[in-house]
């Protein structure tokens, strides 16, 4: 999409008429995409194959624990525990206008938390601090040739570089979410007793959740979590042109993972609605 | 014993590392933010024409599909969300209103300005980054050339200007998303949804959704020229810069949000 490189004009070796050009217009966009598409498939299907077949390297996997998870804490903190306190603002200041009623404030938001904000945000927020993080850091090592010695040393770099990082945010995307869910629910507990004077206790109302909220935040969180290291990598794998390439991967790398966060957010979050109204309730 | 006095060094190190680099990054932002004010100044209005029309075509034209697939899906799923609520209670009438108020006033907003900020300004960084490394920010000092005035301003101008289209555009595809979701997906007709728009959302719910485009448009500008313009280190101080720069972004997107939503209620 608007990810695309600039790809130059091919030779045809004929003069290039309008028609033709138009064409080419409408035509290496969905090129690109259902290229794009196929390796991205292919990434995922090698990465699940060496992490069947290959030993796994407990060690790697937790430096980038450490890295997904430990380093980014913090942002994670900051930016869900101001969405808390900005969501409960808006719908406090409604529900103050229109019905004067707080009581159902912390439980529905408690629901609305669990199934849309907490993990696409996180999710969001994991693609721009820890999807750049990837490409940036495997980009160079392609440029400075150090994947082709890997390659040399029998050591394929999807099993060396992918599987670790496939594994370790896989987990800390759960981790983080439900993180995220904390933080967030108490800055909105917070904002709500300090702006509006509701009672902690009263906030605190886990009746509107069920099974099903949890299942959905949690499927979420697994789809996301496998899908932005896929796609970090194979853009940081992808990339020519020494420093300016590591530059546009960087930034296909985050616009990527940031489109597939929605896109996946979208058929989930379908699904779950087609789900519950064929459930019995 | 040499070992030991080193760990026991090592976190007042990070410490201190970590407060330099956070004053030099602050210091920077401010120096950044008063020296392109300057340049608006009247007397002082100096910008490169060229350069500008050519970030307004880039930074807007190129960022225009992700802007509407995103908006879309938005929307859709806004109204998904709302529609559980809504049928809880069987108020159909309400719908639009309860897309169109979030849309509008926080999730149009915040999502544009994440995608913005990761499709734009990681790309400005990078190209910054990339002229600091190879020396071309230098040359144009040489060559007496400001680069605040041919490299900052145009980008600073052209995000701006771009951001707040971007959300309108954002806006109006993120309506029509959740008009479409709600007549295919919950059988809500596409005309009473509008009219619940049109009767419910309001002229302030655009303009506040808009003020925080403005101002997350003024922050990924600087925040992204100036992570740019500080890149040291070769092709692995480039891709530290556009993380930087990104993680800087999305911060400032989240406590600017919170900064208008409290100021305007």
């Amino acid at each position: 999409m608007s990810a695309s490189p600039d790809i130059p004009g091919r030779p045809t070796g004929r003069e290039p008429s309008n028609f033709r050009e138009f064409l080419s217009a409408l035509g290496e966009p969905i090129l690109y995409l259902t290229r794009t598409f196929r390796e991205l498939i292919e990434m995922f299907g090698l990465t699940l194959y060496y992490m069947a077949r290959g030993r796994t390297r407990w060690r790697a996997i937790f430096e980038q624990l450490h890295e997904v998870g430990n380093r980014s804490v913090i942002f994670v903190a900051v930016t869900l525990g101001f969405l808390g306190m900005i969501l409960i603002y808006q719908a406090g200041y409604q529900a103050e206008q229109i019905t004067g009623d707080l009581q159902l404030l912390g439980g529905l938001f408690l629901q609305l938390l669990l199934r849309e904000f907490a993990p696409t945000i996180t999710a969001m927020m994991i693609a721009t601090r820890v999807a750049t993080g990837m490409a940036a850091q495997i980009g160079s090592m392609v440029v400075t040739e150090q994947v082709d010695a890997l390659q040399m040393c029998a050591a394929p770099p999807v099993d060396y570089l992918v599987v670790p990082r496939f594994i370790a945010t896989t987990i800390m995307m759960i981790v983080l979410t439900i993180f995220a869910v904390l933080v967030s629910y108490s800055a909105g507990a917070l904002t709500a007793l300090f702006s509006f004077g509701l009672n902690v206790r009263t906030f605190i109302d886990l009746s509107f959740i069920g099974w099903f909220d949890l299942i959905l935040c949690l499927s979420k969180a697994l789809a996301y979590g496998m899908a932005v290291p896929i796609i970090a990598c194979h853009a940081g794998l992808n990339v020519s042109g020494g420093s300016e390439g590591v530059g546009r991967a960087t930034t296909n790398a985050v616009v990527n993972a940031s489109l597939a966060v929605v896109i996946l957010d979208f058929i989930i979050t379908s699904l779950g609605y087609v789900a519950l109204s064929l459930l019995p309730s | 014993m040499h070992r030991l006095a080193t760990t026991l060094q090592a976190p007042f190190h990070w410490l201190g590392q970590t407060a330099m680099s956070w004053s030099f990054n602050a210091g920077g932002l401010a120096l950044l933010t008063f020296q392109v004010l300057r340049n608006l100044l009247p007397w002082r209005w100096q910008f490169d024409g060229p350069e500008t029309w050519r970030n307004l075509y880039r930074v807007g034209v190129k960022s225009f599909p992700i802007v509407v697939v995103t908006a879309v899906l938005v929307g859709a799923i806004m109204v998904i969300q709302s529609g559980l609520y809504i049928e809880q209670y069987g108020a159909y009438g309400l719908l639009g209103w309860g897309a169109g108020y979030s849309i509008l006033r926080e999730v149009g907003p915040i999502l544009i300005g994440l995608m913005f900020s990761g499709r734009v300004g990681a790309n400005n960084t990078a190209e910054l980054g990339t002229m600091k490394v190879t020396d071309q920010v230098d040359a144009l000092r040489a060559l007496a050339i400001d680069p605040i005035g041919y490299l900052v301003m145009p980008r600073f101008i052209a995000m701006i200007l771009m951001m707040f289209l971007l959300v309108v555009i954002g806006n109006f595809t993120a309506l029509i998303g959740g008009a479409i979701t709600s007549q295919v997906l919950l059988d809500v007709n596409m005309v009473l949804f509008f009219q619940s728009v049109i009767a419910y959302v309001l002229l302030d719910d655009l303009l506040h959704g808009l003020i925080k485009a403005v101002a997350f448009g003024f922050a990924i500008a600087i925040i992204s020229c100036h992570f740019g313009l500080s890149t040291s280190g070769g092709a692995v101080g480039v891709g530290r810069a556009v993380n930087a720069s990104v993680v800087g972004s999305a911060i400032a997107i989240f406590v600017l949000d919170y900064a208008i939503t409290f100021a305007s209620l």
